[in-house]
C-alpha cells in the first residue's frame, strides 16, 4: 500500500467513515466525526501507521489532511509520492 | 439570588465582548417581559448565555440549562410549568440515555452555598481566571462558572478545545491561572505531552467527572509541582450541584486513590456498603413532570450517590464501585441495563468507555453497531467498544458471567 492510501485509511479509521470514503479534502471540525476525541485517535493511528512521535505543537497544527501530509513530511514521509 | 460578585470579569476570547452589570440587567429585562414559569436555556459558551442564565436568577425564575446541539421539544413539553417551589432555582438533566431524562431540582442555597464550598477549598480569589473547558450545561461547566463569579474572580470564554491552538493562545493571552478536565481530556494532555512550563500563569489544575487513573492522577500532580502548581482531584454529581470532596493536593501522595474529604459543611457515611453524602448543597430531589416543579424538598439533606466505597480514619474517601450497573462515557453516567434492553449485547464499564459483547458479529456489524449504540446515548462513538464473542460466558444459573466479560478487558 502507498504512504497516500496508508493515510487515507488512517483517517478512515480514526473517524469511524466507511471504506472507500474520501478523507483528501477534510478539515478539522468540518467533518462532525471529527473533533478532540476523534483527533486523539487520528495521531495515534498515524504515529502507528509511520512509526512517528508527532509533537505537541503538530498535533494542534494537524487540522486538515492536508496538514497532515504536511507535517509528516516534517517526520520524513514523503506522502505525494 | 445573585452569584455575580461586582468584581467578576467574563470574557469571550474570540469577541472581546465582556459580561457588564447592564448586559445582566438587560437580559433581566427581556425575561420579564416573557410569559413565567420555567426559563429553559439552550446555554452557549457566549456572553448573551451567560447573561440570561444570571437573570433568570435575579429574577427568581427556575433555569433549565440544556445542551443547544440537542433537540428538547419533549423535555420542553414535559415540563413546562408556571407553578414552581419558591426555594427551585436550577435544573439539570442527568444521563441521557433513557431518552426521558430526570430533572434535578436544586435550589439557590444548594447552587450558591456548594459555589462557596467549591471556591473555599480551592482557595479561589478575585486573581483567578478560569477559562471553559466544559460546556455550561454540563454540571462541573456550571460549577467552574459559579466558583470564579461568586468570588469575583475572572472567567474566559473560549469555545474551542485543548486540541486546536487558539486555546493555548487564549489561556496565555488572559493569564489563565486554572482549568477544569474530566478523564477523556487528561488523556487527551499525556498525548499533547501537556508541559505546564508553557503557560506561565497556570497555577491549578482540576479534576472531576470520573475516576481518574491513580499513574495519571500522579503523573499530572508530578507536572505540576515542577511549577509550583497543583493537581486538585474532586469527587461530585449533578444531584449535589455537583461537588461533595476535593483531595488537598499536599495529601495526594499519601491518599493517592482518594477522591478526597467532603467539603466544608458535608459530611460522608457508609451505610450498607453505599456512600451517602449530607450537606446543604444536596438537591430537592428529582423531577419526571411538570407538576414535581412544584414540590419542596424531598431528601432532607442526604444524598443516595449509589457508589460503593470506604471512609478512612481522617474521613478521606475512596470509592470501590457502583451499586447499579452504572458506567460512565466521557463523564456522563449511563445505566448498563438500559443498554441491553435496546441493543442485543452484554454491556460493562470500560475505563469512561463503555464495552459491548456481541454474539458473532462481522467487523462490519461491529462497526454499525458501535454508530447505533454511540448515537442513542448521544455521546461519540470512540467512547463505545465492540467486541465479537462465539459466544457470552455464563454463569451456572444461566445469566451473563459479567466478572468473566470484566477480566476480558
Amino acid at each position: 500500500m502507498s504512504e497516500l492510501q496508508r493515510l487515507r485509511e488512517a483517517f478512515r479509521t480514526a473517524l469511524d467513515l466507511p471504506a472507500e470514503a474520501p478523507v483528501d479534502d477534510l478539515r478539522y471540525q468540518d467533518n462532525e466525526k471529527w473533533d478532540s476525541l476523534a483527533h486523539m485517535s487520528l495521531v495515534a493511528a498515524i504515529e502507528d501507521e509511520f512509526s512517528v512521535m508527532i509533537d505537541t505543537d503538530d498535533v494542534i497544527n494537524m487540522s486538515s489532511f492536508d496538514e497532515a501530509v504536511r507535517i509528516l513530511g516534517k517526520y520524513g514521509v514523503n506522502v505525494n509520492e | 439570588m445573585n452569584l455575580l460578585h461586582p468584581g467578576a470579569r467574563v470574557i469571550d476570547a474570540v469577541t472581546g465582548e465582556t459580561l457588564t452589570e447592564e448586559t445582566v440587567a438587560a437580559a433581566e429585562a427581556t425575561l420579564a417581559a416573557e410569559p413565567g414559569g420555567v426559563v429553559f436555556l439552550p446555554i452557549e459558551t457566549t456572553i448573551p448565555s451567560i447573561a440570561r442564565y444570571l437573570a433568570a436568577f435575579r429574577l427568581g425564575r427556575p433555569v433549565v440549562l440544556l445542551d443547544p446541539e440537542k433537540d428538547h421539544a419533549e423535555l420542553i413539553e414535559r415540563f413546562s410549568a408556571t407553578e414552581v417551589h419558591p426555594d427551585l432555582a436550577l435544573l439539570l438533566t442527568t444521563s441521557g440515555s433513557t431518552g426521558n431524562p430526570k430533572l434535578v431540582r436544586l435550589s439557590a442555597d444548594a447552587v450558591r452555598t456548594n459555589a462557596e464550598q467549591i471556591a473555599e477549598v480551592l482557595d479561589i480569589t478575585a486573581g483567578e481566571v478560569a477559562v471553559t473547558t466544559l460546556p455550561l450545561f454540563y454540571s462541573y461547566g456550571m460549577s467552574v462558572l459559579n466558583s470564579h463569579l461568586i468570588r469575583g474572580a475572572t472567567v474566559v470564554l473560549e469555545r474551542t478545545g485543548i486540541m486546536q491552538r487558539d486555546f493555548w493562545t487564549a489561556v496565555n493571552e488572559h493569564g489563565v491561572t486554572s482549568m477544569a478536565f474530566v478523564p477523556s481530556q487528561y488523556e487527551m494532555l499525556r498525548r499533547l505531552r501537556f508541559d505546564p512550563a508553557k503557560y506561565p500563569t497556570l497555577r491549578s489544575l482540576t479534576q472531576a467527572g470520573g475516576r481518574l487513573r491513580t499513574d495519571l492522577v500522579t503523573d499530572f500532580a508530578q507536572r505540576m509541582a515542577t511549577v509550583g502548581g497543583k493537581l486538585y482531584v474532586m469527587y461530585g454529581q449533578t444531584e449535589a450541584a455537583p461537588r461533595m470532596a476535593t483531595l488537598p493536593p499536599e495529601r495526594l501522595d499519601e491518599k493517592l486513590g482518594s477522591v478526597g474529604r467532603a467539603l466544608p459543611g458535608g459530611t460522608f457515611t457508609i451505610e450498607d456498603d453505599e456512600v451517602v453524602y449530607r450537606g446543604p448543597n444536596v438537591m430537592m430531589g428529582y423531577a419526571d413532570t411538570a407538576a414535581d416543579l412544584a414540590l419542596g424538598d424531598v431528601q432532607g439533606g442526604a444524598l443516595r450517590t449509589g457508589d460503593l466505597g470506604r471512609v478512612d480514619d481522617e474521613g478521606f474517601l475512596f470509592i470501590t464501585g457502583r451499586i447499579k450497573r452504572m458506567g460512565k462515557v466521557f463523564g456522563v453516567r449511563i445505566n448498563l441495563d438500559d443498554v441491553e434492553k435496546n441493543f442485543p449485547v452484554a454491556a460493562v464499564a470500560g475505563d469512561d468507555k463503555l464495552v459491548v459483547f456481541a454474539e458473532g458479529v462481522s467487523d462490519d456489524e461491529a462497526r454499525g453497531l458501535r454508530t447505533k449504540i454511540a448515537e442513542w446515548l448521544g455521546t461519540h462513538f470512540s467512547g463505545v467498544v465492540v467486541s465479537s464473542v462465539e459466544a457470552l460466558p455464563l454463569l451456572p444459573n444461566g445469566k451473563i458471567d459479567y466478572r468473566a466479560l470484566e477480566s476480558s478487558l
